[in-house]
């Protein structure tokens, strides 16, 4: 029987055949907890033996998946895997709205007017993905995609100097003369693992999503994917519309699945554009109403009065609400103003 | 496809300088290339003056901070300024270090345009004239002035029509950045303004870093709209407006205007730019050109 082949003690073994579990499939569907009260031992040994079970399943399945339906997975065995993942904005308010930070295996649209600051916060996320594991962050690599050529090397440069000084002041290293040319030597460090690629075309932008599935196998050390922005090359003229609807829900599709094959943040920065409902012009963002779908969550960034605000628009898990947040020379940081508090919606 | 290394090319963008180093410490450097700047301004605050400028210095060599390239011009409004370039190029002749008798007018490529499917057709037929340059000097630098007036006669305000010309806007800054990035130009770009109207201070959107736009002591807003407005990659405001900088005496003269001096006052604002923080100065217009002033 197939639990003769798990590489358990014998101990273990004849506790499972006692027990009844005798095929892979009965251990995958059994919580650890009940299978400890079945087998009378730990958590802990129950625990290692489904990790034992699961791992010897999936060598002899394509997929790795022992349910009825290959490649399904229990909404039980979803949340034991690891946490979703954050990455951080280097804003405390930002990141308190978005449940801590821009969260990995999902897309995350964000947009707002020109000038809000849409490009200084995918920079910001292309260096702070960076952040070594020591230092609270994912030490992973970067995607960004630049379909406008709002991407400025100096600019990211900067970026990533400000972000290897607050690394070294929270660790309370003093800052000495010879730390100020290691600071240099990281910072290129950093814009080394931002994998750029610049987009004249809609077809360009099209091949390049195809392309990246491809791309990230061979990087895997690439946890987020940026596009600056992913309406530009869209708002031209395009005959048939239905078209446009079609290669968009394509696009969406395939960065969708991106995210969660390589367990990767996706973040679209969007445009907004004026519609007309109503006999008025309103703000929107721009791609239309089917785009709308295409996204996990969204974030609205905008002006009131003279402070940067970012608002949570959609999203399955996160509350509605807004925070202020604001550019500096060292990239995006909480806002100074006395209003700092997160407004609930 | 592969990725760029943004290791492998410089760290800083290369960028043209406007031909005065105050204007250029507030403006990082200058024009940027693989980029479109766009100089927004009410008539007859400099716009057109610091473009001519920007010809000129684009000769320069690298080292002073130009492109060492020649330009092109396209202009919508009639007619080229043709004495005020000559006036121009006399005077900063004596900055070019070259030896060469070259009049610097030679290095300037102008067309007139007359609408915007026009310049759209030309833009896509430029590609000889940066691969094959008709003079030693590479072409880096591609003026327009205005881009406002091109589309402001042809359009209606029906949401139909907007839509047509917004879509023409994306086309037209798509040809554009698909040449800056290929040949590595700086492109420069003029807009006009238009008067905001409303009790409160109106129905402008903000766009950027300044909360209102005024110049001649009124609220103005960049035309074209929030479309084109995510076409461009910088936006700089120059503005002029009139200070009082004599004592009220109260004296009036025969034809009842007073004596309180007044001084015009222009200004050089960045609204928004990825590589800038909100930054300004001030500037004044003489005979040799376009000067900032420091403070």
């Amino acid at each position: 029987m197939e639990v003769g082949r798990l590489p358990i003690s014998a101990s273990q073994r004849g506790k499972l055949i006692a027990a009844g579990y005798t095929t892979f499939s009965s251990l995958s569907s059994v919580s650890p907890s009940d299978l400890a009260r079945d087998l009378k031992v730990s958590d802990n040994e129950a625990h290692e033996i489904l990790k034992v079970a699961s791992h010897s399943s999936g060598l002899e399945r394509s997929e790795g998946s022992h349910l009825i339906v290959n490649g399904a997975q229990t909404a039980w065995d979803m949340l034991h895997e690891d946490w979703f993942t954050h990455i951080t904005t280097s804003c405390a308010v930002l990141d308190n709205i978005l449940g801590g930070g821009i969260s990995c295996k999902e897309v995350t649209e964000i947009g707002g007017v020109p000038g809000i600051g849409k490009t200084q916060l995918g920079i910001q996320l292309a260096v702070n993905v960076q952040i070594p594991v020591d230092y609270g962050g994912l030490g992973g690599k970067a995607i960004y995609i630049d379909t406008e050529g709002s991407f400025m090397v100096e600019r990211a440069l900067q970026i990533a100097e400000a972000c290897v000084e607050d690394m070294l002041e929270t660790n309370g290293l003093p800052r000495k003369d010879f730390q100020a040319c290691q600071n240099e030597m990281q910072a290129k460090d950093f814009l080394g693992n931002i994998f750029y690629f610049r987009i004249c075309s809609y077809t360009e932008q099209i091949a390049l999503i195809n392309y990246l599935d491809k791309f990230i196998s061979e990087h895997k050390d690439v946890k987020v994917i940026i596009v600056d922005s992913v309406t530009f090359h869209f708002r031209q003229d395009f005959e048939d519309l239905a078209l446009r609807t079609r290669v968009l829900s394509g696009m969406a599709l395939k960065l969708m699945k991106l995210a969660k094959k390589f367990a990767l943040a996706v973040v679209l920065l969007n445009q907004v554009t004026t519609k007309y409902v109503e006999g008025s012009f309103q703000l929107a963002l721009a791609l239309g109403d089917s785009w709308s779908h295409a996204c996990t969550n969204r974030v609205i960034l905008y002006w009131n009065g003279n402070e940067r605000y970012a608002y949570i628009d959609k999203s399955p898990s996160l509350r509605s609400a807004s925070a202020t947040y604001s550019v500096t020379g060292k990239g995006i940081r909480d806002s100074n103003s006395n209003c700092k508090r997160i407004k609930m919606m | 496809m592969t990725p760029e290394n943004l290791l492998h090319g410089p760290l800083t963008t290369q960028k043209c300088t406007f031909g005065c180093p105050i204007i250029d410490r507030c403006l990082g450097g200058g024009i940027p290339i693989n980029s479109i700047t766009e100089l927004v301004a009410e008539s007859g605050c400099g716009k057109t003056q610091l473009c001519l400028q920007l010809l000129l210095s684009a000769q320069l060599p690298v080292s002073h901070g130009g492109l060492a390239a020649s330009s092109l011009y396209i202009h919508s409004e009639f007619p080229f300024p043709f004495r005020r370039l000559q006036q121009l190029s006399h005077v900063r002749s004596s900055l070019f270090a070259s030896n060469s008798k070259d009049n610097p007018c030679d290095n300037i490529f102008v067309l007139g345009v007359h609408s915007a499917d026009q310049l759209f057709d030309l833009l896509s037929k430029t590609d000889s004239l940066f691969t094959n340059p008709p003079t030693g000097m590479p072409v880096k630098l591609i003026v327009i002035d205005s881009i406002a007036a091109l589309f402001r006669s042809e359009f209606d305000n029906t949401p139909c029509d907007l839509k047509k010309r917004s879509s023409l806007f994306f086309k037209i800054s798509g040809k554009l950045k698909s040449l800056a990035k290929r040949f590595g130009l700086a492109v420069v770009v003029t807009n006009q303004v238009v008067d905001l109207v409303g009790s409160d201070g109106g129905n402008g959107l903000r766009v950027g870093n300044l909360g209102s736009m005024c110049s001649s002591g009124r609220r103005v807003s960049p035309a074209l709209g929030i479309s084109w407005s995510n076409c461009v990659n910088s936006r700089l405001f120059l503005s002029r407006n009139e200070e009082i900088v004599g004592e009220e005496t109260g004296l009036v003269d025969k034809s009842g205007g007073d004596f309180i001096a007044r001084q015009t006052r222009r200004q050089i604002q960045v609204v928004f730019a990825p590589h800038l923080p909100k930054s300004s100065c001030e500037f004044m217009i003489t005979r040799d050109g376009v000067f900032g002033v420091d403070r």
